[in-house]
């Protein structure tokens, strides 16, 4: 499918520019919601257990070398299974990349275009995504590559430019709720991780599939840090994240920074950077999809039907009532959703195949 | 791509640009640039009959349009029941949109202030075009009559003026650079509330009132000696408990609660003479990064040890001083700690005792006393707050003079 | 019915005919070590044997300019068999033909002279034994000293001192039995006829340009880079005009599937007629729709020796003073010629600066209708008070001033450019800005959107490349509209579009965005000028076949 393969470095920005449209939509505010001033040791545990996890993986399929899960899963269970699995991956990619792109426009809304309707700035994603989908898999990569470092380098001036706002003693009490709740509770955070399941699907891609491992374990740690910077900055400047709620957590915080008189109330060109960053997130699910549906039914051509991919999108971004319906689908239905699929599944395919891997082997 | 040149293309792009156009035309028709009315300063007060009274500043600008000096503020007030109607009313009667965007500055009347604010604050935060960086102020005169007296008298840009005066707290520490972003933080908090920049009039007939003061550094908005160009002043700090004003604090007492803060870079204080009681010294402090504040709790309530390090120069210069002589200048140091020893503790037992508001957030050093948010919950740090016990040191070392160094 | 089509056009399949070509991503170095042991061949006695050399080493089979002549030699009566060796357009053919063929072919009198005569320098008799001292015949000297009326003629025996002598115009004469060959210098420029260049100036450097005659310009080539592996190959395109081109490469640096990718497209043209390198640079280079060059075109004959020697591929037409170099990436159309002259501080402060400025051209009009329609506060205040004041008597919405604006501008640009001489072009610029006084103060546009104006347009005079600054003078009016709909949203997707495509666009296989997007560890991409001793590498994304271009030190003289 892909003439050039994706070079270490690009699959970590890859993996990373997953997490940036988690992190510009509600994913802060729901950790410190839920987690109060323990959010950080909460962060940081997260990234232990998913680091743990990944590490598995990595060892999983090691037996597995060049493998994505569709060819593990026709191992494991035939053509049948491996549709299965190729569904779910493609549900999973089209509902999550329409329920965030609806919030992201209804944050949208609120701040800068208060009397358009939202189908419109959805259509305008839509149509950019449309667009660029119809080119290579490398051009994919190679934007992700250019907008990542722009995006780390806001989260960057947002932490430094903030810097003057911060009261460190807001990480006490050290436990916030509770044990029970950071540690116990706070496991529903691990999918603040989303970015790791598209992992199942890059070793196939890779220039050097040998170092997957290296790429899993950045992506995994960078992306802790990436989390632990955009949410420190909203613990250390607000005391109200943990009662009150607002609708784009980071924007609140990038209309905090002030150098000097002049520049002041440059948020919006943070969401300049973000709505780049967001539609890069679309399109590479959208890739991700396509590219599954590809291999599953061995196309030779994947342009048709990327625009059905594009409408469904479209139209399931559309369901959501209102806000508050599609606000409580992405923090109390989708986070679940993108556990079970991004790493129950995907673990358990990868476990069974290693079984039957291991007893296929004993027989020869 | 989709072929560009088929004529069926051309017609759909043109179309969507169409579509597109008409949808956004609705949200760039009241973001734009020319059906917009910017307000420079936004006064909340109380009018009778218990409804708001809303002052709006707007800024003219010539038609001659070459310069910007010829800017010439605008007033107009409005009576309303919230803040939301007001600005609704005052669209219709401008024609144009109002946009806060630029609003630089906030300003509560006293009495209104004393009733409570939280449900305008609420309203204020909840615009998007606000800026948290706004200052907030409490006036102790009509919020109309403060802004009309608030014309900068070196400048002629009015927003520059608002903009640059609350950082004159960097090197005097007679005023604080409150905002309603802070503002708003610290109402929610439950360890800290909020206090605002307090502003006045000089009036003709509290003019006797110069004399009251017998310090330099005890002076606060309309009751200061001030007299010029300008009749509104901004010095002191207007304290909260929660959302209702509980007091006010003079030039010296906001002095040390910036130094807590660490917020200002350096100041003057006078301190008595140690070898003359009557004579005055001036002395130029800077505060060191260093200072250590420590909250234990003891027997459920709190005791708060401040640590606070000083170090400066000596500005004032009579005959016969001798600023190199280490005895004097130990002397000098002892007496500089004793006065502002006394001034903290005073400072900090009346926000305690008589405010019963804990504005330094002090509260948030005793948050690492408890392992859960719930158990800081349960105790209740701004109940407990006035039962606190304060022990203030202060270390100053005072190194030299100025230019001269004997006479 | 078209409806139908379209819908059909949109879901339809119909298969990919673009035509694909990457190069590999990394250099195999290992290829070049043939051509590496070659130090000090030394002239072999046959003349057969030496042609054969020649002709593998400097390509005759391809390589159009280089002339071998063989003919028959008469010295002292007798006959041999002779070759010259020159490079066409860079040898004086009358020099040649009246001063080295002719005495040489033609029968006269001091080849026909057999020199027994005087052959003997002394004799002396002792006991009836003649001993005779005997000039001993040596042809070499006598071809040097008889035959060759030439000022400037060397003997040289070994292939490497001829070659070089070769290659920077002088003609070789290689003579069977001999183990040595004649350097004759007949160089013969078309010097005065070359021009200075008009629109490539730069302070430090060759003052040099191209001309419309190909073998000039292919004589330019040889002279700068004065190497034998160059290799020049002549192709005719255009049914009609049957236009000569050359196809120009070193031939040990060079990745050689680039060479045959142009070869092949650039044999593959059914057309009836080319004109200039214009025209070929279009023809030969992927589509795209954003209409970014993909072909670097240069006046200067030493910038395209330095791509030459980079590892890229020049093609030269007859008739046209322009070089197109291929492949070029988006780097390429920021990076001025003077660059390489100049302290790398000093060349990647330029460099910043133009890419600002490449910024600016695109995106600032863009930037101040989304900014004033969308999001004001993030102006501040004083600004907003000055537009505001300055906008007073406009009676225009700004989209619309900003329009009006741009387009007089552009049509200022293109009326002078039709202005003869070149000193047009800068009334034509005082003109704009006269005019844009004017509008000010009649009060159709505000003077902060003239300012505005000007900044593009001087952004956009800073771009190197002519072509790449069209490409964002137009690409400018759609971040306008797009800003106009829509504030960042609409620049930040359309911006998300832009990169989009830009990353998808190749150039003879090179991706288009490398330094800015390819995370990998290339060398010498570009991005960044090091040092000039730093130069190690050549681009690895143009996988030439030897990798560096300097030795690790380079400046030898420091470290002894």
């Amino acid at each position: 499918m892909t003439k050039q393969k994706i070079s270490t470095v690009s699959a970590v920005m890859l993996t990373l520019s997953i997490v940036v449209s988690y992190i510009t939509s509600s994913l802060p505010r729901t950790f410190i919601n839920e987690t109060k001033s323990a959010t950080l040791l909460n962060i940081i545990y997260i990234t232990m257990i998913v680091l743990f996890i990944i590490l598995l993986f990595c060892k999983l399929l090691k037996k597995f070398p060049g493998l994505d899960l569709l060819d593990i899963s026709k191992f494991l269970g035939g053509n049948t299974l491996r549709n299965i699995v190729g569904t779910l991956f493609i549900a999973y990619f089209i509902i999550s990349s329409s329920i965030m792109l609806r919030n992201f426009c209804e944050g949208l809304v609120v701040v800068y275009y208060p009397l358009t309707n939202y189908i419109f700035i959805i259509l305008m994603f839509i149509i950019s995504i449309a667009l660029t989908n119809r080119l290579g898999f490398q051009s994919t990569i190679n934007t992700a590559s250019i907008v990542f470092p722009l995006v780390l380098i806001s989260a960057i001036l947002l932490f430094c430019g903030n810097l003057d706002n911060f009261s460190f003693r807001k990480i006490y009490p050290v436990l916030g709720d509770g044990a029970y709740n950071t540690f116990v509770l706070g496991l529903k955070n691990i999918g603040a991780f989303g970015g790791i399941c598209y992992l199942y699907f890059l070793p196939p891609m890779l220039k050097e599939p040998e170092k997957l491992k290296k790429i899993a374990i950045i992506s995994v740690i960078s992306t802790g840090f990436f989390i632990l910077l955009c949410v420190g900055t909203l613990l250390f400047m607000f005391s109200f994240f943990t009662t009150t709620d607002e609708i784009m957590p980071l924007f609140s915080a990038a209309r905090h920074i002030e150098f000097g008189t002049f520049f002041q109330r440059f948020e919006s060109v943070f969401l300049l950077i973000w709505i780049i960053s967001f539609c890069c997130y679309l399109s590479i699910s959208c890739k991700f999809a396509t590219h599954i549906f590809n291999k599953m039914l061995n196309l030779s051509d994947m342009r048709p039907i990327l625009n059905i991919f594009i409408i469904l999108i479209f139209a399931i971004s559309l369901l959501p009532k209102n806000y508050a319906v599609s606000n409580f689908v992405e923090t109390h239905i989708y986070r679940y959703l993108r556990i079970a699929v991004g790493f129950i599944l995907g673990m358990t395919i990868l476990i069974l195949a290693n079984f039957k891997k291991r007893k296929v082997g004993d027989k020869h | 791509m989709i072929n560009i040149n088929n004529i069926l293309t051309k017609i759909v792009i043109l179309v969507l640009v169409i579509i597109f156009i008409s949808s956004f035309s609705a949200s760039y028709n009241t973001l734009n640039l020319d059906n917009s009315a910017f307000v420079v300063a936004l006064g909340v007060d109380k009018s009778e009959a218990d409804k708001l009274e809303l002052t709006f500043e707007f800024l003219a600008t010539s038609p001659s349009g070459e310069s910007v000096s010829e800017t010439k503020p605008v007033l107009n007030s409005v009576q309303c029941s919230s803040i939301t109607n007001g600005i609704n009313i005052m669209n219709s009667y401008l024609g144009k949109k109002v946009n806060l965007s630029h609003c630089k500055l906030i300003i509560f009347s006293e009495e209104l202030a004393s009733e409570g604010i939280s449900n305008e604050v609420y309203s204020l935060v909840n615009e998007v075009q606000i800026r948290p960086s706004a200052n907030i102020v409490v006036s102790k005169c009509n919020t109309k009559y403060y802004i009309e007296n608030s014309i900068p008298s070196l400048e002629s840009l009015i927003p520059r003026y608002y903009d640059i005066f609350p950082n004159t707290s960097k090197y005097t520490g007679y005023t604080c650079d409150a905002t309603i972003g802070d503002f708003f933080n610290a109402l929610i908090c439950n360890y800290c509330d909020p206090y605002a920049i307090l502003g006045g009039t000089t009036n003709s007939e509290n003019e006797s009132s110069q004399s009251n003061s017998s310090d330099d550094s005890t002076i606060k908005s309309s009751e200061s000696p001030i007299t010029g160009n300008r009749l509104s002043q901004n010095i002191g700090l207007a304290v909260f408990n929660d959302d209702k004003l509980a007091g006010e604090l003079n030039a010296i007492e906001t002095i040390c609660f910036l130094s807590i803060k660490k917020e200002v870079d350096n100041f003057l204080v006078s301190i008595p003479s140690p070898n003359d009681s009557n004579s005055k010294i001036d002395i130029y402090l800077t505060p060191n990064s260093t200072h250590n504040i420590n909250v234990s709790l003891v027997n459920g309530s709190p005791y708060i040890k401040l640590k606070l390090d000083f170090s400066g120069k000596i500005y004032s210069m009579t005959r016969n001083s001798e600023y190199l002589d280490i005895n004097i200048l130990n002397s000098i140091s002892d007496s500089c700690n004793n006065y502002l020893e006394s001034q903290f503790s005073s400072y900090l037992y009346k926000t305690s005792t008589v405010f019963e508001s804990d504005i330094n957030e002090l509260g948030s050093y005793c948050l690492s006393n408890f392992l859960t948010t719930s158990d800081f919950n349960n105790y209740n740090w701004l109940d407990n707050y006035k039962n606190a016990t304060f022990d203030v040191e202060i270390n100053t070392v005072i190194d030299s003079g100025f230019l001269l160094t004997q006479t | 019915m078209k409806i139908k089509k379209f819908i059909t056009n949109i879901f339809n399949y119909y298969p990919n005919h673009t035509h694909q070509f990457s190069l590999p991503n990394n250099a195999n170095s290992f290829q070049n070590t043939q051509n590496e042991n070659n130090t000090e061949k030394k002239i072999f006695t046959s003349l057969d044997i030496n042609l054969d050399y020649i002709k593998t080493k400097y390509n005759l089979l391809i390589n159009s300019d280089i002339v071998t002549r063989e003919f028959i030699l008469n010295a002292r009566g007798k006959q041999y068999k002779a070759l010259l060796l020159h490079i066409d357009g860079m040898v004086d053919s009358q020099i040649l033909n009246d001063f080295v063929l002719e005495p040489l072919m033609m029968r006269n009198k001091n080849n026909l002279f057999d020199g027994e005569q005087n052959r003997v320098i002394s004799e002396a008799v002792t006991n009836n034994i003649t001993v005779r001292k005997v000039k001993k015949f040596n042809l070499a000297d006598y071809i040097e000293n008889r035959l060759i009326p030439q000022n400037n003629i060397k003997q040289e025996n070994t292939f490497e001192e001829i070659f070089s002598g070769v290659n920077s115009g002088n003609c070789a004469l290689f003579i069977d039995t001999l183990d040595i060959a004649f350097d004759i210098d007949i160089k013969g420029f078309k010097q005065r006829s070359i021009d200075k260049p008009e629109n490539e100036v730069v302070i430090k450097g060759p003052h040099e340009a191209f001309v419309e005659n190909i073998r000039t310009n292919t004589s330019l080539l040889r002279r700068f880079t004065n190497n034998e592996n160059l290799i020049i190959e002549s192709l005719e395109i255009g049914d009609i005009t049957k236009t000569k081109c050359a196809v120009c490469y070193m031939q040990n640096i060079v990745n050689e599937d680039l060479v045959a990718e142009v070869k092949y497209r650039v044999n593959n043209l059914n057309i009836d007629s080319l004109l200039s390198a214009g025209q070929l640079e279009q023809l030969i280079s992927d589509n795209n729709s954003l209409g970014l060059p993909k072909a670097i075109s240069t006046e200067r004959p030493d910038n395209a020796v330095q791509h030459l020697l980079e590892g890229r591929v020049i093609i030269l037409v007859n008739g046209s003073p322009f070089a197109v170099i291929v492949p070029a990436i988006m780097i390429d159309f920021l990076t001025s010629p003077e660059d390489r002259n100049l302290k790398s501080i000093f060349a990647n402060f330029l460099r910043t600066i133009r890419l600002i400025s490449a910024f600016f051209a695109l995106l600032l009009p863009g930037l101040y209708v989304s900014v004033t329609s969308f999001h004001i506060e993030i102006l501040p205040t004083e600004l907003l008070y000055s537009i505001l004041a300055a906008r007073e008597s406009v009676p225009f919405p700004v989209i619309f001033e900003i329009i009006i604006m741009e387009i007089s501008f552009e049509i200022i640009r293109e009326a002078s450019l039709r202005v003869p001489s070149a000193i047009g072009s800068t009334i034509g610029i005082v003109g704009a800005l006269v005019i844009g006084q004017a509008a000010v103060s009649a009060g159709i546009v505000s003077p902060i959107l003239i300012i505005i104006v000007a900044i593009t347009a001087l952004s956009s005079f800073a771009i190197p490349d002519y072509s790449f600054s069209f490409h964002l003078r137009l690409f400018r009016f759609l971040f306008i509209l797009l800003g106009y709909i829509a504030g960042f949203l609409g620049i930040g997707t359309g911006l998300f579009i832009y990169i989009s495509m830009i990353c998808d666009m190749e150039s003879f296989g090179v991706s288009y965005s490398i330094p800015y997007s390819s995370m990998e560890q290339l060398k010498n991409t570009g991005l960044i000028l090091p040092p000039i001793w730093k130069r190690e590498f050549r681009a690895s994304y143009l996988a030439t076949k030897k990798e560096k271009k300097q030795k690790d030190i380079s400046m030898k003289w420091k470290t002894q």
